[in-house]
């Protein structure tokens, strides 16, 4: 039985109370949007600067990082890579586009998956830490205090075997066993290919740092190394994507073509 | 800045998301600057990915009806700018603007739909805007 309230100076004081109350509601939601600790880097986070439509921006976002460099590859892989990016440019530029393996639905693998060209959410649970790509519903996981298996035990994956540690507040991944055909931006590797990524948060820690370094010495004449940033998108949920009618293929001569009849997909 | 220096910055900025690739395959194959309006009955809808579908029974005015399949983005993004999953339903009259594909098939891909409530949505990004009226 709810006890009544009795006094009149309360009855008169209770909507200024409940509103002290919501302004330090609100005082306190503010306080925690900036209060992430140093090493929180789970929730859902969308690729910064993004193209397509999102959270915004905020007077506090951090540079955008530079460009990916061209890859430093070895000359006798460069110039057939030039030659097939170019060939590619043209082919696309002419509205016959090579198909890729995002025409055939599927996914990018590592390091491809960590641009977040659609929203990312991160699970760190600890011993393990879960990335989930919204596109293509790519995962991969990063097993805490472990290193990954070497090259040669690697089982080659799209996203590979990860293993990390941190190093103060920055999470080291290391990444071995990328299937051969999975090639960001073409690129061909060797099995000994590994990947490392120094995670950390800046400006606030709303937005996230990912510092990518490839090494493969028998293509590669030094490591490769970029940055993709993403900022938090809290209260996002993720969507599923499964392809559930792909209406583009390859043609004979590898142009992506669309199937535009529906009942003969 | 003048209204027309902004115009044209934001006509670059647009025209640059418009040849990104999206995420499942490059525009390319559609026209990059012709647009065109097309009126018609929705036969079907997919909300599906790796895109979502309307076959549309329609014409640009003044030409044949034909049967469209008209492209647009995935259930994703398109989520992220107000449509909904039932948002369109089969035998709805709607206008749209759209880039025809460039090898002649009815084909298209959508840069504006107005439904029959008059509510006119984009379709994201990647696909650009649209550069002609559905009003």
């Amino acid at each position: 039985m709810p006890r009544i309230v009795k006094s009149p100076l309360l009855l008169l004081l209770t909507p200024l109370l409940l509103t002290e109350c919501h302004v330090v509601a609100q005082g306190a939601a503010a306080q925690a949007k900036t209060a992430y600790g140093a090493r929180e880097i789970g929730g859902t986070w969308e690729r910064y600067p993004t193209p397509f439509a999102g959270s915004g921006r905020d007077a506090n976002a951090p540079p955008a990082p530079a460009p990916v460099p061209d890859p430093p590859l070895k000359p006798e892989h460069y110039g057939p890579w030039r030659a097939a990016q170019d060939e590619a440019a043209a082919l696309t530029r002419a509205g016959q586009p090579p198909a890729t393996n995002y025409t055939h639905c599927i996914g990018e693998g590592m390091p491809g998956m960590m641009a977040a060209m659609f929203p990312m959410e991160v699970l760190d649970t600890g011993r393990q830490i879960t990335i989930i790509q919204e596109a293509y519903n790519q995962v991969r996981r990063i097993y805490v205090g472990e290193a990954p298996p070497p090259p040669e035990d690697s089982e080659p994956r799209f996203a590979g075997n990860s293993g990390a540690r941190w190093e103060d507040d920055t999470l080291v991944v290391e990444t071995t066993g990328i299937k051969e055909h999975v090639g960001y931006r073409n690129v061909p590797h060797s099995p000994n290919i590994r990947i490392a990524e120094r995670i950390s948060l800046l400006a606030d820690r709303e937005y996230m740092q990912n510092e990518l370094t490839v090494t493969d010495p028998e293509y590669l004449t030094k490591p490769w190394t970029w940055t993709w940033m993403y900022k938090r998108w809290p209260g996002y949920k993720m969507q599923e994507y499964i392809c559930e009618q792909n209406l583009w293929s390859a043609d004979d001569a590898g142009a992506a073509t669309l199937t535009i009849d529906l009942e003969t997909p | 800045m003048t209204k027309t220096a902004l115009r044209f910055a934001l006509l670059v900025v647009s025209l640059l998301f418009a040849t990104a690739a999206s995420a499942h395959h490059s525009f390319a194959p559609y026209e990059a600057q012709k647009q065109i309006k097309l009126v018609g009955t929705v036969e079907k809808f997919l909300w599906q990915n790796p895109h979502v579908y309307i076959q549309l029974r329609g014409a640009e005015e003044g030409q044949e009806e034909r049967l469209w399949l008209i492209e647009c983005a995935n259930p994703g993004i398109l989520n992220r700018i107000g449509w909904k999953f039932n948002m369109v339903k089969q035998g709805d009259e709607i206008a749209i603007a759209v880039a025809p594909m460039r090898n002649g098939q009815a084909a298209a891909l959508l840069k504006a739909i107005k439904l029959p409530d008059g509510r006119i949505f984009g379709n994201g990004g990647p696909a650009g805007p649209a550069t002609i009226s559905l009003e």
